[in-house]
């Protein structure tokens, strides 16, 4: 079967599968965005607790997806859950880093001069210094989300969602007419996925900048 | 996996690191003595015994390492003179088309890329040492490429007035003042090169991923456990020992 | 013992940049003599720094010849030649990777000296810029001070004994107090040396202050004018070198003359009470001595320290015009 006849006839299951992938990759960012700049807001101030945070997420992004895949199933079962929480577990570091980085590089001026106007420091955080580091902050998650799309093929082998079901099964059929084309729509899937989604976030920073910092 | 998460990572808190020097692998080796005490006090049924035997784990945690550690020769070998190639003046209009293409080549995952080979060229240890390496290269190269480029340029003059030949300024300036940010390449490569070597169990080139998945088929926790763990400690071992080149390496006075 | 310094020509030296409308440096022809300090001085982006790359072929002339001790430089291996010129630039660029030995010997090295003779090159040239070689030897240039890397990047210039610097801004980057300080020791250095040597800089004050003559040059590297200091300040050619003196150009004269010049002192009757000047200082710290004591009159010391005779405003004044006739005539 060519590829383009492949394409035609298996055009739902893909979809449902891209969409899933999707899902569950940004499921997983909007709960590791949350965590993460929490962590950042809380440890930014303390070079030894940032310092502890940022060590510690590099340490977890270092362990093979497979490996952690493998010590969550005992806790967690196969599925969603186990995926969504390595998922989670491997965006941390360049949110949380870019979170402190960026909520460090706000002037000190600004910080004084809200001080001198009044505010208390949560709301010079929520109000001065989050808008102000979002830029960075959202690279951060630009990031994450390139580094998840390619991460959550492989969670397809714990019966995760996702394109990364059509390469395992392309692998199971290998001898098999449709072998090949699985492999490459899922391989081809993640790629434009994850390339759309890079011209997203672009898009996202840009309308999610406040005004007066953009460049 | 992003490379340049994994590699800005290690530039955070080199000195905090550096403290680390030695808990990392005490820790690391407890970690083995804890997992072995643990998995000698269970009574293993048949099927765990029969993957959990000393000799079919010593082999997985071989090939694992083998593979990686060639891949990441391999890189060595491949990336640094293409890199040097790179910042060439002859070459210059080449960098932004190899850099975009090796950017676009971050996003394929490995997985698929080494299934595809498998369906092209067969399984086995070499496909899997391929699949890595290709993987793997851009840290090294990108950061051969940057490691040069970021030399002060008036070092490069300085050398230049003095006589230098571009040879001789590449051997003894610009060189030296690179390998900071080529050994923070290296870094990364090593953690992409063990974590995609775990994936090279699905084209038959052995490995812990041997282990990791026939406990999901045989869905017994030990076996899961021994292959997590043993895979988690040969990454951070591995990448320990390329934080340690990293400090050792890098050139006093830099 | 040294090389002394050998003439450098540039004649009607020009460097035209690719699709660029107008030459970078323009037809320049620049006589410069054996021994010789001469300072390029002008504004930023007039091409002085690129004239002067054009002389150890940093950068290529488009046209036009330049001779070093009558040997064409545009006929020689560039690298060969470069071994032949001490280099110095304003960033410094040791090398942070090595040792300040290792950074001296960088030239010797490419010319296959033996390891002796580098090292006690190294010491001897350690000891010429003031720095004690066995504390100086084998530190990284981290860590050194500012004044002491610079130090360093003039003796590694120095190291194969080039008949020709070229240094470029060189005391740029420093403070000022280290700045006068390296510059006065630059000055007794090249006494000893006699090299040839050009020297960029926009600081006119620091052109006056070493120069043995100055090229003051504007866009496109026009020379100005291309005279000593003594007369450029007398008698500026143009209204663009009179806008580079700047202002008080007299006080700037007298920095150039020393009191012992003077002639025919006053005898000295009542000199209780007046400030004192050497006779090796110039014109310029007396008139200072004489305006912080709020005294019209000064003791000249000789070198001993024994009183000379004294001076007051009017010979000052006297001394200035009698140089500003004498360039006049001179012109």
């Amino acid at each position: 079967m060519t590829f383009s006849r492949y394409l035609e006839n298996r055009w739902d299951d893909l979809l449902e599968q891209a969409t899933q992938h999707v899902l569950v990759v940004i499921l997983s960012v909007v709960i590791a965005t949350l965590a993460g700049v929490v962590i950042g807001a809380l440890t930014w101030r303390s070079d030894r607790y940032s310092g502890l945070a940022i060590g510690t997420s590099a340490t977890l992004l270092t362990i093979p997806s497979l490996a952690l895949l493998a010590l969550l199933i005992p806790l967690l079962g196969l599925g969603w859950a186990p995926t969504i929480v390595a998922l989670v577990v491997y965006s941390l570091l360049p949110i949380v880093r870019n979170t402190v980085a960026g909520l460090r590089s706000v002037d000190a001026s600004i910080l004084e001069a809200a001080k001198g106007m009044g505010l208390r420091p949560a709301r010079v955080l929520w109000r001065v210094q989050l808008p102000m580091a979002w830029p960075v902050i959202i690279t951060g998650v630009r990031v994450a989300t390139q580094m998840l799309f390619a991460i959550a093929t492989i969670a397809a082998y714990v019966a995760g969602p996702g394109l990364g079901n059509e390469i395992f099964s392309g692998l199971a059929r290998q001898g098999s007419a449709n072998a090949l084309n699985q492999a490459v729509a899922g391989t081809a899937g993640v790629v434009i996925l994850a390339l759309l989604f890079d011209l997203l976030f672009v898009l996202i920073r840009r309308y999610t900048t406040p005004r007066g910092i953009r460049v | 996996m992003s490379v340049k998460t994994l590699d800005t990572a290690y530039q955070v808190t080199p000195s905090r690191w550096s403290r680390r020097n030695l808990t990392v692998p005490i820790g690391l080796i407890a970690a083995v003595a804890v997992l072995w005490l643990w998995v000698s006090s269970l009574n293993l049924d048949s099927i765990e015994a029969r993957v959990l035997n000393a000799e079919a784990v010593r082999r997985a945690v071989v090939d694992h390492i083998l593979l990686a550690v060639s891949a990441t020769l391999l890189v060595v070998a491949i990336a640094v003179p293409l890199g040097i190639m790179l910042t060439r003046r002859w070459a210059k209009p080449l960098v932004p088309v190899v850099m975009a293409l090796a950017n676009i080549g971050q996003a394929v995952p490995a997985l698929g890329l080494l299934v595809l080979l498998a369906l092209w060229f067969g399984i086995g240890f070499k496909i899997a040492l391929i699949a890595l390496v290709v993987t793997a290269v851009l840290p090294v190269l990108r950061n051969t490429v940057v490691g040069i480029q970021q030399v002060d340029q008036s070092l490069v003059e300085a050398a230049r007035g003095m006589g230098m030949r571009a040879s001789r300024i590449l051997r003894l300036v610009e060189l030296p003042l690179a390998v900071p940010v080529m050994l923070a390449g290296l870094r990364t490569t090593i953690v992409i090169a063990v974590g995609v070597a775990t994936v090279a169990t699905f084209v038959n080139a052995g490995g812990l991923g041997d282990i990791i998945v026939a406990g999901i088929k045989l869905q017994r926790t030990p076996v899961l456990i021994t292959g997590g763990v043993l895979t988690a400690v040969i990454a951070l071992g591995l990448d320990w020992l390329g934080g340690l080149a990293e400090r050792l390496l890098r050139p006093k006075g830099v | 013992m040294s090389e002394h310094g050998v003439r450098i020509q540039l004649d009607r030296v020009t460097k035209q940049y690719p699709r660029q409308p107008e030459p970078a440096v323009d037809n320049v022809s620049l006589d410069i003599p054996a021994g010789e300090l001469v300072v390029f001085v002008g504004p930023s982006g007039c091409g002085k720094t690129t004239t002067m790359k054009m002389i150890n072929r940093l950068i290529e002339p488009t046209s036009g010849e330049i001779t070093i001790g009558g040997e064409n430089v545009l006929a020689l291996e560039p690298n060969e030649l470069r071994t032949r010129i001490g280099y110095v630039i304003q960033q410094i660029g040791l090398f942070p990777h090595m040792t300040v030995r290792d950074n001296i010997a960088v030239v010797p090295r490419l010319l296959g000296w033996d390891k002796a003779r580098i090292t006690r090159r190294v010491d001897e040239l350690l000891e010429l810029v003031g720095l004690d070689p066995s504390a100086f030897r084998d530190r990284l240039p981290k860590q050194l001070s500012g004044g002491q890397q610079q130090r360093v990047g003039v003796a590694r210039a120095l190291a194969a004994d080039p008949p020709v610097m070229l240094m470029d801004e060189p005391f740029g980057a420093t403070d000022p107090i280290t700045r006068d300080k390296l510059q006065n020791e630059f000055l007794r250095l090249q006494k000893e040396l006699r090299k040839t040597i050009i020297f960029v800089t926009h600081d006119f004050d620091e052109a006056v202050k070493l120069g043995d003559r100055i090229a003051v040059l504007a866009e496109q590297s026009h020379v100005a004018q291309y005279d000593t200091p003594g007369r450029i300040l007398a008698a500026p050619a143009n209204d663009y070198v009179e806008g580079f003196v700047g202002s008080a150009a007299a006080i700037k004269q007298l920095g150039l003359m020393h009191v012992g010049m003077l002639t025919g002192l006053a005898e000295l009757s009542a000199t209780s009470g007046l400030p004192t000047v050497r006779s090796r200082e110039n014109a310029r710290d007396a008139l200072d001595i004489m305006l912080r004591a709020g005294t019209s009159h000064v003791v000249v010391l000789d070198e001993q320290g024994d009183p000379r005779g004294v001076i007051g405003f009017e010979d000052i004044a006297g001394l200035l015009r009698e140089e500003v006739s004498r360039v006049g005539q001179d012109a």
